[in-house]
């Protein structure tokens, strides 16, 4: 009794760390798809997919990538994601994202990651605490589940400063990406493998990859 | 949800802080008010390291076990201004990848905790306010849950203030409903009298907030009475069932 009398947030948050029920890893593979193709992508989730009765979900959102800095220090600190829904009243969704592991042996690309659902202050409290903004997108597409992996295809827009947001929807390319992602506490290796299962049942219609990040980030 | 109203109890000479709380449960309970758990209201303070040209900024976390899955944050950017979030409890995970910037003051870590009672529409809590082990005083929060608005149920949280602390509270609304200020369309600070506003559980949080600040700010008097504190609830109360948070 004592014992749960003098337990405290943090230590409750520490506890399911410990004992490996707070989600905090996320798994995922990425891909993408021409706007021509994206019908055929379409019929195939949805066949695949637990809401087959259910046309997919469709969600619309901005997200906005914030980031704190130490003085003269090139490398930001911390960055933090708020995704918002357009036009549907739901809480802000902040989010942050870890280094992607680099083992080569799994098949998705593992990474931690921890989201937060906030009230709509988020971006004005950030911004107060010295966070600036890095860059932001509308996000605009469908949601699919199969049992608990989480399939998006989404269209991603530009925002152009200082026109009329509806006016100024710029696709950023012709394609869609794709995303196949799980969430789950530590220690839990059998998702890469489902997942592995799961994105060859795509092909070829989206290949669907581990994405080396590194990588990218060397492309001038 | 309903409106609540947090009154620091004054300590009278010569008497101790776990002293205290027993009389007023007992009172209460005399009353006819029933003994509902207890309850935990903390705050951990993060302050930024200063750098050249902006002031230092406070961030205040707060948990309140009325609401175990969430966490309060308000933070003060040293000009003023204060923004307030509630997000879910991941938010305290987050807190700690910045502790570079933002670095915890442990020893103003402060707390009050004690148990809470339920008489009719009332929820009425005795908390006894400690930082870092030391008693720093009483307040007692009380609830009037089937209403939002200050100004329509004040006068009926005053009388039963009154009726069980046995202490005259001024007829005026509480200053924190009085002295708030808001931000105006032209970006200006302008006073708001909040007691026709609707109640949210931030508001308690921010009560919470004012009183502690006063707390940390006030020389610590009742240095004597830091280890009468400690026990206080294991003296008056038969059990801790209810504590709300997982």
């Amino acid at each position: 009794m004592r014992e749960k009398k003098d337990k405290e947030a943090t230590d409750s948050l520490s506890l399911a760390l410990k004992n490996r029920f707070l989600p905090n890893l996320e798994y995922l593979l990425q891909g993408s798809i021409l706007d021509t193709a994206v019908e055929h992508l379409m019929h195939r989730l949805k066949g695949l997919c637990d809401n087959v009765d259910t046309s997919p979900e469709t969600f619309h959102d901005l997200e906005v990538c914030m980031s704190l800095r130490q003085p003269n220090s090139p490398q930001p600190l911390l960055l933090l994601r708020v995704r918002r829904a357009l036009g549907r009243d739901a809480p802000f969704q902040l989010r942050y994202l870890g280094q992607p592991e680099v083992d080569m042996r799994r098949p998705t690309l593992v990474r931690s990651c921890m989201d937060c659902a906030c009230t709509n202050g988020i971006l004005d409290f950030l911004s107060e605490m010295g966070f600036r903004l890095e860059f932001e997108y509308i996000a605009k597409g469908y949601m699919f589940r199969k049992g608990r992996m989480k399939i998006t295809v989404s269209k991603l827009i530009k925002i152009v400063p200082g026109k009329q947001q509806d006016m100024a929807n710029e696709p950023i390319s012709q394609s869609y990406i794709v995303e196949l992602s799980v969430v789950a506490p530590t220690g839990q290796e059998n998702v890469g493998e489902e997942m592995r299962v799961f994105a060859e049942q795509l092909k070829p219609l989206v290949q669907l990859e581990k994405i080396d990040y590194k990588r990218l980030t060397n492309i001038p | 949800m309903g409106v609540t109203v947090l009154q620091p109890y004054p300590l009278p000479e010569g008497k101790s802080g776990a002293h205290i709380m027993d009389h007023l449960g007992k009172r209460l309970l005399s009353l006819g008010a029933s003994h509902a758990g207890q309850f935990l209201v903390d705050c951990e303070t993060f302050i930024s390291t200063p750098q050249h040209g902006t002031p230092a900024r406070a961030v205040h976390v707060l948990h309140n076990s009325e609401y175990p899955a969430s966490t309060f944050s308000i933070i003060d950017n040293g000009t003023g201004k204060q923004v307030a979030i509630v997000a879910d409890n991941i938010f305290d995970l987050l807190m700690l990848k910045m502790t570079s910037i933002f670095t915890s003051k442990k020893q103003t870590k402060i707390e009050s905790r004690g148990a809470r009672f339920e008489y009719g529409d009332f929820v009425i809590k005795l908390g006894s306010v400690t930082m870092m082990e030391h008693f720093k005083g009483i307040l007692i929060e009380i609830e009037y849950r089937p209403c939002v608005t200050l100004s329509y149920c004040w006068e009926m949280i005053r009388e039963m203030l009154q009726g069980f602390l046995g202490i005259s509270v001024a007829k005026e609304y509480p200053t924190y409903f009085t002295t708030q200020t808001i931000m105006n369309a032209m970006g200006q600070q302008q006073l708001h009298a909040k007691q026709n506003d609707i109640y949210e559980p931030m508001d308690t949080v921010k009560q919470y907030l004012e009183h502690f600040t006063n707390y940390r700010k006030h020389v610590q008097l009742h240095g004597s009475l830091a280890s009468s504190a400690a026990s206080i609830s294991s003296v008056m109360l038969p059990s801790t069932v209810g504590m709300g948070r997982p």
